[in-house]
């Protein structure tokens, strides 16, 4: 309880103008798109030869790795019915789910000192200060009872490099469970695949862990590991950082559908449907989010054709110019509900 | 590495400039390439440029992919793609982490190298050669001379 107040009361108020040049900031924005770009401001701007470490939480959202599949990797229905967005965020990895009950730490390091396996320690030390028995698995990921409370991803710049992850306090885990469950088995994706784990959350081995606790926790590990005194600059989307041009332009960029959709490798995905009148098989071919095939078999239609150059899921019906029989607006609809991205 | 260094060395006796102006005075031999100028960034590309066709075939480092580790992905460009010195022109995804890849030069994406669609592994096996990325019609080639040697590449990580 003394640090927390400790921690709230270090607050950078004196001055409004936030540089890159403190080793530990605390963000209270709940902002992806904000603690992202931030984030990403930071890995570019601080110097280089510096360790540092950034806290933040986000509201609900789901955040994949930047080189996976929207379509295989989020339930867009499960989303949108909750009204939770998802991002693409710039490092790699598989996709995790964040709210209020998660927090995350970014510990950013020169490239050529970097070692996952010392940044994961930190953090492990961190938990273990709150009394957590608490392991790191082989891929560094930290884990208790064998089941994962956090998640790690990794990226790597001309002079520094950066671990984040995820650390599961209180999350609401059937959320997590029903926004990361996508079915689509046939969708063959080039990219990343997420490592599907049990997981569990950090309050279920600890009454003293919260999202404070947390974070003094892995302040004073951090602060231990590189010998830093400096106290955290607490930081929020409303102060004059979200006027920085790098800032405003990276979240601008992350909800864009050039960056969202159209980073997403090549993938194909082949589904079959019975209708009365037989048997559709549809074979669709995709990359950067734009169709570059789709092939229909059971149905003799220019339908395929139409859709080749459109963006995968985005399509209008009046986009297609095509006349469409009873039996091609039926398979359109099926395939429209296929392909769809809910946005 | 021993064979990257020897190419280096050899392109630094070779000015530019020089042989641009007098292409009259080289050998061609058929089926083989005249001069090749290889230079990096600090972003730890590398461009091999020929200055018989004009292209630059852009690479990851050999160093790069060391710290990068096994590599799983890699995004390409697209052909036909006009870009920017300093623009994002790809991303390389290994077991350990994604790393950008950008533009050392501007000018036109010519070809990509399909193989690595389907070998990504060929990064690692043979970075700076056949798991080259992309090829780019250079259109300002004094850009080159912009780029670092492989001394003062090495020089910006070896501190």
């Amino acid at each position: 309880m003394l640090s927390a107040r400790r921690l709230y009361t270090t607050a950078s108020s004196a001055s409004s103008v936030i540089t890159p040049t403190h080793s530990i900031y605390l963000s209270t924005s709940t902002n992806p798109y904000f603690n992202l770009s931030f984030e990403d401001w930071l890995f570019r701007h601080a110097p280089q030869k510096e360790p540092l470490l950034l806290l933040y939480r986000d509201a609900p959202c789901v955040v994949i790795g930047r080189n996976q599949n929207p379509w295989k990797e989020v339930n867009f229905r499960a989303a949108r019915a909750q009204s939770i967005p998802w991002v693409r965020r710039r490092s790699g990895g598989g996709t995790v789910y964040h709210d209020l009950g998660n927090t995350n730490f970014s510990i950013h390091v020169p490239r050529t000192t970097f070692d996952r396996g010392a940044t994961a320690q930190v953090v492990l030390r961190a938990v273990r200060a709150l009394g957590i028995d608490a392991d790191v698995n082989e891929r560094n990921d930290i884990c208790v009872g064998g089941e994962k409370a956090s998640g790690s991803a990794y990226k790597i710049a001309s002079g520094r490099a950066y671990h984040h992850g995820t650390m599961l306090i209180t999350t609401r885990l059937e959320t997590l469970g029903d926004l990361l469950r996508v079915g689509k088995d046939t969708m063959i994706t080039k990219g990343v695949a997420s490592v599907r784990s049990p997981v569990c959350n950090l309050a279920q081995f600890s009454e003293r862990v919260s999202h404070d606790t947390f974070v003094n926790a892995v302040v004073d590990s951090f602060k231990a590991e590189y010998g830093v005194y400096d106290e955290p600059c607490i930081v929020n989307d409303t102060d004059d950082l979200a006027r920085i041009g790098y800032i405003q332009r990276g979240m601008a960029e992350l909800p864009s559908w050039d960056w969202a959709f159209g980073q997403t490798p090549e993938f194909e995905y082949t589904i079959k449907k019975s209708f009365v009148w037989g048997d559709v098989t549809a074979h669709i071919h995709a990359r950067h989010g734009v169709i570059l095939s789709c092939t229909l078999q059971g149905l003799d239609s220019e339908l395929g054709k139409a859709l080749e150059g459109k963006r995968y899921g985005f399509v209008e019906d009046e986009e297609l110019g095509v006349d469409m029989s009873g039996r091609e607006e039926v398979v359109w609809a099926w395939l429209k509900e296929e392909m769809s991205s809910y946005d | 590495m021993f064979s990257a260094i020897g190419q280096a060395a050899r392109a630094r006796t070779m000015p530019l400039m020089a042989a641009r102006t007098s292409p009259s005075i080289i050998m061609r031999v058929p089926g083989c390439r005249t001069i090749v100028t290889k230079k990096y960034t600090e972003e730890h590309e590398v461009v091999a440029f020929d200055d018989e066709t004009g292209l630059g075939a852009v690479s990851i480092t050999d160093h790069a992919q060391e710290s990068l580790g096994d590599v799983v992905f890699v995004e390409l460009p697209a052909v036909g793609s006009k870009v920017v010195k300093g623009d994002q022109i790809g991303a390389v995804e290994s077991v350990k982490a994604a790393s950008d890849i950008y533009a050392p030069i501007s000018g036109i994406v010519t070809e990509v190298n399909e193989v690595l669609n389907s070998e990504p592994g060929l990064l690692n096996r043979s970075p700076e050669d056949k798991g080259w990325l992309c090829k780019i019609k250079l259109s300002a080639p004094e850009e080159m001379n912009e780029l670092l040697t492989l001394e003062s590449y090495k020089a910006t990580w070896e501190a």
